[in-house]
């Protein structure tokens, strides 16, 4: 086996063609992950009965078990879990309907919200109390000073985090190939094996998240500058 | 004794020093006083090698180092001829009262141990800090931590030790504490450069009194010389600036 | 899909996944080792703004945190002996342990390197001009004064790294090394009771983070009891605050929070 240079740009193009797959897992997983990480935030921070300690567990094995095993979770026990469901009520569902890319929507959706859920409660906890206060004492309910205070503070705290929780997650959705979803790590590995150049698809495979966490890393920053200019001070 | 010469120095463009020359005798305490940005923290640095000269002459005792051709042996050696003590405090966050104080004698000096802590605890007695050796610098208050500065400074045997701005830093009721003990140090005779905006401590402690404004020492005397008459049109300013208080009697 | 649910399985499989446990550590372990040293080489040019290798050890942090560890995984298997190939070292005979090893260890040392880096830059600048001031040499300063203030505050961030490389550890089975995640996946084929092997695996890595956890977290009340609150409420206040600030930094630097695997 020799290195083939030529080869890790073919590789590159058969590639593109999985990029979108890993981009909607990643979308579609930072996206739920965003609300359920929100949710999970807002209850712990004003300590629900029940939910409260339910969501700080949830948080806690999410954390302390690797994304692989999520995943294995759902996929092996989600279908277990419907199909008894479905039996005991009669629903005319069968979980060999629900296609592999929905067990890896699932699951790292359940794995960015535990992750987001620590970085939004960071950014939440970092707003000065004395801004609700503010808000309050301007008259402004606790939604309203939710909503139009401490969120968008929170939020520009939390940009670095975020970006950091969505390349955490683009990252990530290379386990879908265990659950026979074709992303780009997954086509690699085909490539790779068909034509017996493992190196330089994997080359190739890296080239592109490179890229693309550049690409994320870039956009987090203009957005922080943006969003952070009231931070500055001063009169420009 | 301590002769600097022809000391410059510039921040990119900014020249901040402009050829100062400086002789302080042994057992001579020397109040620096000027503006802010006159340079005056700038010299200090200077004499301990924390900020490099563009050029001139540093002597300490009958040390001397060209600033142009200072290898880091050179510097080495210069900043044990001298001790600092800093407006930030600066004591070892990671060490308690008693190991800032031994630090250097074990380090630099190489002193055994035991001689090392003895003559520590003895300097934090001095400075009234017998009680607190144990303790760690977030544990004090920041005219203790400046204490402990004085005592380190000290433990050092330095031919001078330098003070920028020592009380600065410090809440108003801690500033006393801190004067009592420069002044009792001053007393033994020790060798002091004191950057400083306390106007009654340069008047009852100094021995001369030095006035920088923009880079150059405007003029030089005894307390009493220079605050009683300035000759200098902008000394008369500048005193008159930071002393209203003498305008007016109660 | 797989045999009915039977918890006692469960149990069953708890001894066995244990007995992988080992390896699972000692990938761990030696990753780390590998790491920190490293993170050290690579943020020492940082640090010092030596030219070229900053710009290296730039491209070199760059690329391992904006790559997927599965990625650089099958990248170093195949890729590093044909490299040395050039070199005329043949290692396509070293066990596969030493590539998994050598994969995560470079993964993490670009993180620590990012860690160190932050720590030691967060250390006060006074500290070392007073290190300076009283006749130190550079070394002595930075071993005696700056090193160990930067150490505990990068506990946190490397109690993070520790358990986000535990949890990485669990991809080393797609190159077919046998830690717990491919013995739980092995069990779990045999016997067709998938999930109750995968119930057991998750809850020994929990147990695992969590005793890490613990123990990162009283190396940092050790390394950090210059910071023990002092009598006066209000210093405590400014105390805790400091250090939450700090944690705050702390999680923001290393971004790998483990949200992979």
């Amino acid at each position: 086996m020799k290195i083939d240079p030529a080869f890790i740009w073919t590789a590159l193009v058969q590639l593109l063609s999985a990029i979108p797959t890993t981009l909607v897992i990643t979308a579609v997983s930072v996206t739920a992950g965003f609300i359920i990480g929100l949710i999970t935030a807002l209850l712990r921070i004003y300590r629900v009965p029940v939910l409260g300690p339910i969501a700080a567990g949830y948080v806690t094995f999410i954390r302390g078990t690797p994304m692989l095993t999520h995943l294995l979770l759902i996929y092996f026990g989600l279908p277990m879990v419907l199909d008894a469901l479905a039996a005991q009520f009669g629903w005319g569902f069968k979980s060999s309907s629900i296609p592999m890319i929905g067990f890896a929507f699932i699951s790292f959706s359940i794995t960015a919200g535990a992750y987001m859920s620590e970085v939004i409660r960071s950014g939440l906890l970092a707003v000065n109390r004395g801004q609700l206060e503010a808000a309050y004492s301007v008259g402004m309910t606790t939604s309203q000073a939710l909503r139009r205070i401490v969120f968008p503070q929170a939020l520009a705290v939390s940009v670095p985090n975020l970006s950091n929780s969505i390349i955490g997650m683009l990252h990530g959705s290379t386990l879908a190939f265990t659950v026979s979803v074709v992303e780009i790590n997954a086509k690699a590995q085909i490539v790779a094996s068909t034509n017996w150049k493992f190196f330089e698809a994997y080359l190739a495979a890296a080239v592109i998240f490179w890229g693309l966490t550049l690409l994320i890393e870039r956009i987090s920053a203009a957005i922080e500058k943006r969003i952070q200019v009231y931070n500055r001070g001063g009169v420009a | 004794m301590i002769q600097l010469t022809n000391i410059s120095k510039s921040f990119g463009r900014h020249q901040v020093l402009k050829q100062i020359d400086l002789t302080v005798q042994k057992g001579e305490v020397v109040v620096i006083l000027g503006p802010s940005g006159s340079g005056k923290t700038t010299l200090l640095r200077c004499v301990n090698y924390l900020e490099k000269p563009g050029e001139g002459e540093i002597a300490i005792g009958d040390f001397r180092l060209n600033c142009k051709h200072a290898g880091k042996k050179d510097i080495h050696q210069l900043r044990q001829k001298s001790a600092m003590v800093f407006q930030q405090y600066n004591l070892f966050k990671h060490k308690t009262a008693l190991e800032n104080v031994m630090e250097g004698l074990v380090v630099v000096k190489k002193l055994p141990k035991e001689e090392a802590k003895a003559r520590s605890v003895a300097l934090l007695e001095k400075v009234g800090l017998g009680s607190k050796l144990d303790a760690y610098p977030s544990q004090l208050s920041g005219g203790q931590q400046q204490r402990v500065g004085i005592a380190r400074a000290l433990a050092m045997e330095p031919e001078v030790i330098l003070f920028d701005e020592p009380t600065s830093a410090l809440d108003p009721e801690l500033v006393g504490e801190v004067l009592a003990v420069i002044r009792n140090i001053a007393k033994e005779g020790i060798t002091m450069i004191v950057v400083t905006h306390e106007m009654g401590f340069a008047r009852d402690v100094a021995s001369r009194v030095v006035f920088m404004d923009d880079g150059v020492i405007v003029e030089e005397g005894t307390p009493a010389e220079l605050f009683q008459n300035p000759r200098e049109e902008r000394t008369r300013q500048f005193l008159k600036r930071i002393t209203p208080e003498y305008n007016y009697s109660i | 899909m797989g045999a009915p649910f039977d918890y006692t399985y469960i149990f069953s499989y708890f001894p066995k996944l244990l007995s992988t446990l080992g390896i699972t550590l000692l990938i761990v372990a030696g990753s780390l080792l590998v790491g920190i040293l490293v993170g050290f080489l690579i943020a020492l040019p940082r640090l010092y703004r030596i030219p070229v290798l900053n710009q290296l050890a730039r491209v070199y942090v760059s690329f391992f945190r904006g790559t997927p560890i599965l990625i650089q995984l099958f990248l170093f298997y195949y890729g590093l002996p044909e490299m040395l190939k050039l070199v005329h070292i043949d290692i396509s005979k070293a066990p596969v342990l030493v590539f998994v090893i050598l994969t995560y260890g470079l993964h993490t040392g670009a993180f620590m390197s990012e860690t160190i880096r932050a720590s030691v830059s967060a250390v006060d600048r006074g500290q070392v001009e007073a290190a300076y001031a009283m006749g130190m040499k550079g070394t002595q300063a930075f071993t005696r004064i700056v090193l160990p203030q930067a150490l505990a505050i990068a506990v946190p961030v490397f109690s993070n790294l520790v358990i986000a490389l535990l949890k990485d550890t669990s991809l080393a089975f797609t190159l077919g090394v046998m830690e717990m995640t491919g013995k739980a996946e092995t069990l779990g084929a045999l016997t067709q009771h998938f999930i109750e092997a995968y119930i057991a695996l998750a809850l020994i890595y929990l147990a695992v983070s969590f005793t890490l956890e613990k123990l990162l977290l009283k190396a940092e009340r050790r390394l950090l009891r210059h910071e023990q609150p002092a009598p006066s409420g209000e210093r405590r206040f400014r105390l805790q605050r400091k250090r939450g600030f700090r944690r705050l930094v702390a999680g923001m630097d290393s971004g790998k929070g483990g949200a992979e695997a």
